[in-house]
């Protein structure tokens, strides 16, 4: 049947062709006339060269019996593929394993031959439920009306979408679970940036010297965690108890380990607070503008640490709300508010604000 | 100078736990000529310098300063021996001065500092008259420590003379930028450490709350399974 429809195709496209170039050469003809009434003394008829039509061999690529014909068509076109093998549309059936059958595909009334033999019509005709009526093997199976062949092929196709989706929404959960270990791991490091910054405000100048000896009394804690934290908060001067001559404000410079990025935020902080970059360096400035900067790595650190847990507790509240359709999780206004405090770093309003630190800042 | 010849073998042996401080202060002041000079197109008289900041002779423990000019002068390394240690020079451009301070003592490892030759006034440098028009200082405070010092150096260092009779005066007010940049450096720390303080209670809430979420959660989730269980 297809190939008679490919033949027919073939002739009315070949003819369609020759009447649109009939049509063109017409139109030259006639717009010829209009813009220059009958001064032209000669149509200019096919003023290109004539292109030339050639019998020559196609195949199309909708057959797959390789078969060869000949028609009509340009030189030009050669290497075009034949149009009409387009339309040779193919229906994208399901597919399904001897497992995925076992698990999920089973059906009172219906063997997996018969399955098999309704899918495998399926796809020889094309969903055409009309046809794989006919064509039923009744000697085989029991007859099958319509109705009966697209339910139980409607049902498969159900089923099998499902799993599909299943499995995809298990990859999700996957990745939400990973994500959530991430975090986890996160907000231990904060706990120890924590008790850190405690520490920092309680003794500053023996931060250093305590954290061997913490290592020790916390031995239950993930080494890779430990060194994380450590480094991250704050900045480690080295020691200047080495013996020979310096210059003092060497001991101002900032350790290799600290990155552009920290050293970039420092600057910008200094500068918004109107503080050199380079102040003089006596002894009690240099100590003082050390343990600043230290302060203010700290201070983006734990800023970024509140950025994440926001980030969290929007996401759970997202999670309520999704399993508590109308309901919904407030969180408390002082930490909405991140974005807003941090640019006012550098206004007296924070000095206000520890005169009552009970209270929250919002404002 | 009499020093006591007696350090012998051990005069690199240090003398643990002892720190002397030695403040200097290392600029340029500059004046312009008015014009530029016909033969050379140079534009200023400078004076590159390092001087004690207190007043006392820095030649007992300082063996030579080191200069190293731009490349264009000739002679670009200038060592001067004693006080006072400074270059005049003339010239119409600004570069990088490097400044090397060498002790008497071998062990002591000499000391660098880089100072930005200024002739023109930007941020940092600071008027100043000058006899024949307007001139300009630049300048910079440092401090020599001195850690463990070896016995030879600990006795250079303490055994300093006055340099001048008179007063000893800097162009710039160290003292009271001291006092200025140790309160504000203060100040801004008091601020970081209270924001720090404010960003912790808040992190403390933020995790409460976090904790309070995930029970809330967990309810809902158990309370909504029994109901599916029901059906």
């Amino acid at each position: 049947m297809l190939m008679c429809m490919s033949k027919l195709f073939s002739f009315l496209f070949d003819l369609q062709l020759y009447v649109r170039t009939l049509n063109m050469n017409m139109g030259d003809l006639s717009t010829d006339v209009g813009n220059n009434g009958y001064k032209q003394t000669k149509i200019k008829l096919g003023m290109r060269k004539p292109r030339k039509w050639k019998w020559m061999a196609f195949t199309n690529p909708a057959r797959t019996d390789n078969a060869t014909f000949y028609h009509w068509r340009r030189p030009s076109d050669e290497p075009k593929e034949y149009p009409f093998a387009k339309f040779n549309k193919k229906v994208d059936l399901p597919t399904y394993t001897d497992v995925e059958y076992q698990q999920h595909l089973k059906c009172e009334g219906w063997t997996k031959e018969e399955t098999d033999h309704l899918m495998d019509l399926a796809q020889r005709f094309d969903l055409r439920f009309m046809i794989m009526a006919d064509r039923y093997d009744t000697l085989k199976y029991p007859k099958r009306s319509v109705e009966d062949l697209k339910e139980r092929y409607y049902k498969i196709c159900g089923i099998l979408a499902k799993i599909e989706e299943e499995q995809f929404l298990l990859g999700e959960l996957k990745k939400i679970e990973a994500r959530k270990k991430e975090r986890e791991r996160k907000t231990q490091d904060l706990q120890k940036l924590i008790s850190q910054a405690d520490n920092q405000n309680e003794t500053p100048r023996k931060t250093d010297k305590k954290l061997p000896k913490k290592k020790i009394t916390n031995p239950t804690r993930p080494s890779r965690i430990d060194t994380n934290a450590v480094e991250s908060a704050g900045i480690k001067f080295p020691d200047y108890k080495n013996s020979g001559a310096s210059l003092r404000s060497q001991r101002m410079k900032l350790p290799a380990n600290v990155g552009q990025k920290k050293s970039k935020g420092i600057e910008q902080i200094l500068q918004e607070m109107g503080l050199d970059l380079n102040p003089i360096p006596t002894e009690e400035i240099c100590q003082h503008f050390n343990e600043l900067r230290s302060d203010i790595v700290l201070l983006m650190e734990l800023k970024t640490a509140l950025g994440s847990c926001e980030y969290e507790l929007q996401s759970l509240r997202h999670q309520y709300e999704a399993v508590n359709p109308g309901k919904t999780l407030s969180i408390p206004s002082q930490l909405l508010s991140i974005s807003d405090n941090e640019t006012k770093v550098n206004t007296a309003e924070i000095i206000d604000v520890v005169g009552s630190p009970g209270t929250p800042s919002n404002t | 100078m009499s020093l006591p010849t007696d350090f012998g073998p051990d005069s690199g042996g240090r003398m643990k736990g002892i720190c002397i401080v030695k403040p200097i202060v290392y600029g340029n002041i500059a004046r312009y000529f008015g014009k530029k000079r016909e033969e050379d197109g140079h534009t200023h008289q400078w004076t590159v310098y390092v001087k004690p900041f207190n007043n006392e002779d820095m030649s007992s423990y300082v063996k030579k300063v080191h200069f190293k000019l731009h490349e264009s002068y000739a002679n670009q390394n200038r060592i001067v021996v004693k006080p006072p240690y400074e270059i005049s020079e003339t010239g119409w451009g600004e570069f990088e001065i490097v400044i090397k301070i060498y002790f008497h003592d071998p062990n002591e490892r000499p000391v660098t500092m880089y100072h930005i030759l200024k002739l023109f006034h930007s941020g940092g440098t600071q008027d100043i008259g000058m006899e024949q028009g307007k001139g300009l200082v630049s300048e910079s405070y440092d401090e020599i420590v001195f850690q463990d010092p070896s016995q030879l150096m600990h006795h250079l260092l303490t055994n300093t003379t006055q340099l001048t009779l008179g007063r000893w005066e800097h162009n710039t007010n160290f003292e009271d930028k001291k006092e200025k940049t140790l309160k504000s450096v203060l100040e801004t720390k008091q601020k970081i450490r209270s924001e720090i303080g404010i960003l912790k209670n808040k992190l403390k809430l933020a995790k409460e709350t976090i904790s309070i979420f995930k029970e809330e959660i967990a309810k809902s989730q158990d309370s909504q399974s029994m109901i599916t269980s029901y059906v």
